[in-house]
């Protein structure tokens, strides 16, 4: 996979960086600023206005699930963990935290850049994994329906595979997806059957 | 009373592949610190800590060490590469020095323990590609050094080129100091770009040059009226190792000798030598400021500068330098355009502004 990274689009950029008032908060702000983002601090927790941040920055030594105003690794943008204690508990919770990217501390006078860069594309890339997945189950989800509509299109006199093959037709024709126009098959059958029901209940 | 003395290291290769640009850069702040020292309003006096590194990339982190370690200097002027200024950039953190940087790079830094006085890509880059678009067309062939000047240069040129509609044709790289130089002028034949950018560095780019000219012998368009070759590290100080081949090429640049549009411009050799001048007039007006200014980091004496007259971005630590687009006539650059001072962005990140035109009869009322 290629990417093309665009630094144009780093400028005006939100980055807040939660950590307590330190030297660290000091030289990341001074990188950040450099590549042209505005920056602010927080502490100890992350109100309501970093929603709207473009990148948040934690503190991992001192760091825990209740400072951060959305579920567990699921942040609204690319997170990048601030690490000074390498223990393998804290990495832990740095990772399910959502971290998409690493700094270690302390912060010098370099590395912001590129952790900038690996967090965006590692957060957009789990972003349409995560979105690829939800696709896929559904399509699992919807294999009954696909099943019940081409025993549907049988019934009217195909084989199987010229079933399936209209079934496809109509997908193309309508412009949705195969489990979509299965579902349109299937509703119009199960309409069908509903209302032979109800007159036969009738009689 | 005796002035106080100021060590100052000077970190400049004399021999090696890039010698001709590092013997100007020397030129410029030598000639600086004479013309501290002679200055009777000044309470101190520079002295210059030589190191050669002699052009060879391992050699600079220890010399910039020893500089920093067995000598009160702290701040050094020099390097030419950037692959040599990434070398020292470690040093200068563990020992609280500053890099003064006086020669054209490809951004993307903004290190606390460096100044950088020469131009950064939206400074002579983008104002070049710019200009060459309407003036030669959009399709490029890319040639460059393998390092990181000729990586990151054909980067931002790739980018800008493709989202200006304009094509690429080709992208080659040669290891510093290698003349072989055959299989770009082919490419070059055979896909008969526009123009040409060229990051070649030292005696590859002297080799590639010649070829290119006499391949402009042979078939008209291959010369400077439909193709040139365009640098942004091209100056007056590599002229006399390109003899009469060096007849149309293009460079953009802060600085060119034939310049006479600034009356307040000394006459330097090239921009890399009035920008290593600037650079250590700069320091020693930062110096001057208040008492022990030897003592304390760069950041510390911007931060202490209150004058307004600085040269040097407290943010970047880069500068704002006027942007020139010159072409060799006769053996001498002839500005072809001129735009109005801009500050270095190195990282490209503050948008892409209009750069102010400065017709060549106009002057800048201040």
């Amino acid at each position: 996979m290629t990417r093309r990274f665009s630094a144009r689009e780093l400028g005006g950029a939100r980055a807040v960086i939660l950590h307590r008032e330190h030297t660290t908060v000091k030289a990341l702000s001074r990188q950040l600023t450099a590549i042209g983002l505005r920056v602010t601090q927080q502490w100890p927790s992350l109100g309501a206005a970093a929603l709207g941040a473009d990148f948040v920055f934690f503190d991992a030594d001192l760091g825990h699930d209740e400072q951060f105003p959305w579920a567990r690794g699921q942040s609204p943008m690319p997170l990048i963990a601030l690490i000074g204690s390498e223990a393998p508990g804290r990495i832990e919770w740095a990772l399910t935290a959502g971290a998409n990217a690493q700094l270690i501390k302390p912060i010098g006078d370099n590395g912001a850049y590129s952790a900038l860069l690996i967090a965006r594309a590692a957060y957009d890339e789990a972003l349409a994994l995560a979105a690829e997945v939800t696709d896929l189950r559904h399509r699992l989800s919807e294999r009954q329906t696909v099943v019940q509509a081409v025993n549907f299109l049988m019934s009217e006199g195909a084989d199987e595979t010229a079933a399936f093959d209209r079934l496809r037709r109509m997908a193309m024709d309508w412009r949705v997806s195969f489990e979509v126009a299965a579902q349109r098959v299937v509703a119009r059958h199960t309409g069908k059957r509903g209302s032979d029901e109800r007159r036969n209940s009738r009689s | 009373m005796a002035k106080r003395q100021i060590e100052l290291g000077v970190l400049y290769s004399r021999s090696g592949n890039y010698s001709l640009i590092s013997e100007a850069c020397r030129i410029g702040a030598l000639g600086a610190i004479a013309h501290v020292n002679s200055d009777p309003s000044r309470d101190f006096t520079f002295h210059a800590i030589e190191r050669d590194p002699m052009g060879n990339i391992d050699n600079y982190e220890p010399l910039c060490t020893d500089i920093l370690t067995n000598t009160t200097a702290r701040h050094v002027i020099g390097c030419i590469t950037s692959w040599s200024r990434k070398e020292v950039i470690p040093s200068l953190e563990r020992h609280g020095g500053t890099l003064w940087y006086t020669v054209p790079y490809e951004g993307f830094e903004a290190s606390d323990r460096v100044v950088y006085t020469h131009a950064c890509p939206n400074q002579h880059l983008l104002p070049l590609l710019d200009w060459a678009f309407p003036t030669y067309g959009k399709r490029a062939f890319l040639t460059g050094s393998n390092y990181i000047w000729g990586w990151e240069m054909n980067r931002i040129a790739r980018e800008t080129i493709t989202g200006a509609g304009g094509t690429v044709l080709g992208e080659r790289y040669l290891p510093i100091g290698s003349f072989d130089i055959e299989r770009m002028i082919e490419e070059i034949e055979a896909t008969r770009p526009d123009f040409i950018l060229n990051s070649l560095i030292g005696p590859s780019q002297y080799r590639f040059i010649s070829a290119y000219h006499e391949l402009g012998q042979r078939d008209p368009h291959f010369r400077p009226e439909t193709c040139p070759v365009m640098s942004c590290n091209l100056t007056e100080c590599e002229l006399p190792a390109l003899g009469e081949a060096a007849e149309g090429l293009i460079a953009a640049g802060p600085y060119f000798r034939s310049d006479t549009y600034s009356s307040e411009h000394r006459n330097f050799g090239s921009s890399h030598e009035a920008m290593s001048y600037a650079a250590v007039m700069e320091l020693a007006r930062l110096l001057s400021l208040g008492a022990n200014g030897e003592t304390l980091s760069i950041s510390a004496l911007l931060e202490q500068d209150q004058t307004g007259t600085g040269i040097v971005d407290p943010q970047t630590h880069h500068t704002s330098l006027p942007v020139l687009i010159a072409q060799v006539e006769n053996g001498e650059f002839v500005i072809r355009r001129r735009f109005a001072p801009v500050l270095g962005d190195p990282y490209l990140s503050r948008g892409k502004g209009v750069l102010q035109e400065i017709g060549p009869d106009l002057k800048v009322v201040s």
